[in-house]
């Protein structure tokens, strides 16, 4: 609490926030049984690391696995009979920019259920959004040499995304871009030819 | 990758980059290259995959989209790629250094009522879940509450969805761990 009051008076005392302001969240903090609700309720959001996975449901999530396994060596955990997870990674190791020991690898879960289930709530309405594709960092990255080891694994319709991303479609028909680590938010700012996702 | 390290070091001569800057980059490129050197040990075909560098997420309105990825998740926009029609929002890592972006788009065909589902396709990604370290349970729902939304799941792993009834999963690693399935 105590930390939470001495930030809050240093904006404050900075002008970053106004008196009444400063009143107004210390007032709401005091009255909360503690602070972390307080601290909740003004904070802007939460801050996620990382995706902790992505939930790809196709009819055949054997046949799905399989596929991304063998394009990004990918190893399969904890099967079941319905679905089947492929983490980023071995056991122990660390997502590249964490420091953090609560921020497992980033995995892929592929999975087969019926369409009407594959959301939560089938009350709910349907969603009017869609992730249309992920694009996946890889290491050491070349389009020239990764268009020719897509071919040489048999997968069919690679197509180029820029110097430094090609596409391809999975054996269900996703898209999947395959970067170098160079595609960033930021990249093509000044300069759309060096950004893998032009579109 | 000599010839990168050349550069480095001209940029650090030149007062490009300073000290810090080059000795991350020069550390990253080393671990992206024995990312890779690693891969070629490990099997003759195939990519090692570091990461998911971004996500394309089709909407009826992106600036709505932007606007709760924002708040909710603290993804930031990153402003020079705001073009009218998209909007880049980044979290985890530095980009290029692990970071993360969702592209919140919306193409005319779907702000004229199309889906943004391409044809032929059987999959689909029906959820994201996004790690939130440090997790606290009761700041976690409260956050979400102060926000509006409508939380469900478990402790360590809570559903809500976004303004287009996207579903989008929040977890600690304890709960979501590929390994520990």
């Amino acid at each position: 609490m105590e930390g939470f009051v001495a930030k809050h008076v240093d904006d404050y005392q900075h002008g970053k926030i106004n008196r009444r302001r400063l009143i107004e969240i210390l007032t709401f903090a005091a009255t909360t049984a503690y602070a972390g609700k307080a601290a909740a309720a003004e904070s802007s959001g939460l801050d996620v690391a990382l995706v902790n996975h992505v939930s790809y449901t196709c009819p055949d999530y054997r046949r799905a696995a399989d596929w991304y396994s063998k394009v990004f060596n990918l190893d399969q955990v904890g099967a079941t009979n319905r679905d089947v997870a492929l983490p980023f990674g071995k056991k122990g190791e660390k997502p590249l920019g964490i420091a953090a020991n609560d921020v497992p690898l980033t995995h892929i879960i592929c999975r087969t259920r019926p369409q009407e289930t594959a959301t939560r709530a089938s009350t709910r309405p349907k969603p009017t959004a869609v992730i249309d594709h992920i694009a996946l960092t890889v290491a050491d990255f070349d389009r020239d040499r990764a268009k020719a080891e897509l071919t040489a694994l048999g997968v069919k319709n690679v197509r180029d995304g820029g110097p430094y991303s090609v596409y391809v479609d999975d054996p269900f028909g996703y898209e999947i871009q395959i970067t170098g680590i160079g595609v960033t938010a930021v990249c093509g700012a000044g300069d759309r030819a060096g950004c893998g996702d032009k579109r | 990758m000599e010839r990168f390290i050349a550069d480095l070091v001209q940029g650090l001569d030149s007062g490009r980059l300073n000290r810090r800057e080059f000795c991350e980059t020069v550390a990253l490129a080393a671990a992206v290259y024995g990312a890779g050197e690693a891969a070629q040990a490990q099997a003759s075909r195939g990519f090692k995959v570091i990461g998911i560098n971004h996500m394309s997420y089709t909407c009826p309105d992106y600036l709505k989209a932007r606007d709760w990825y924002g708040s909710v998740l603290n993804m930031k926009s990153e402003q020079t790629r705001d073009d009218g029609n998209r909007a880049n929002m980044m979290f985890g890592p530095e980009q290029g250094k692990g970071g993360t972006f969702l592209v919140a788009r919306t193409p005319k065909s779907v702000a004229s009522g199309a889906s943004g589902i391409k044809p032929g396709v059987e999959a689909v990604i029906d959820h994201v879940c996004y790690t939130v370290p440090n997790w606290d349970e009761a700041r976690v729902r409260a956050t979400l509450k102060a926000k509006g939304l409508e939380v469900s799941g478990r402790d360590g792993s809570l559903h809500v969805f976004d303004p287009f009834n996207y579903d989008v999963q929040l977890a600690s690693a304890a709960e979501e761990n590929a390994f520990k399935r």
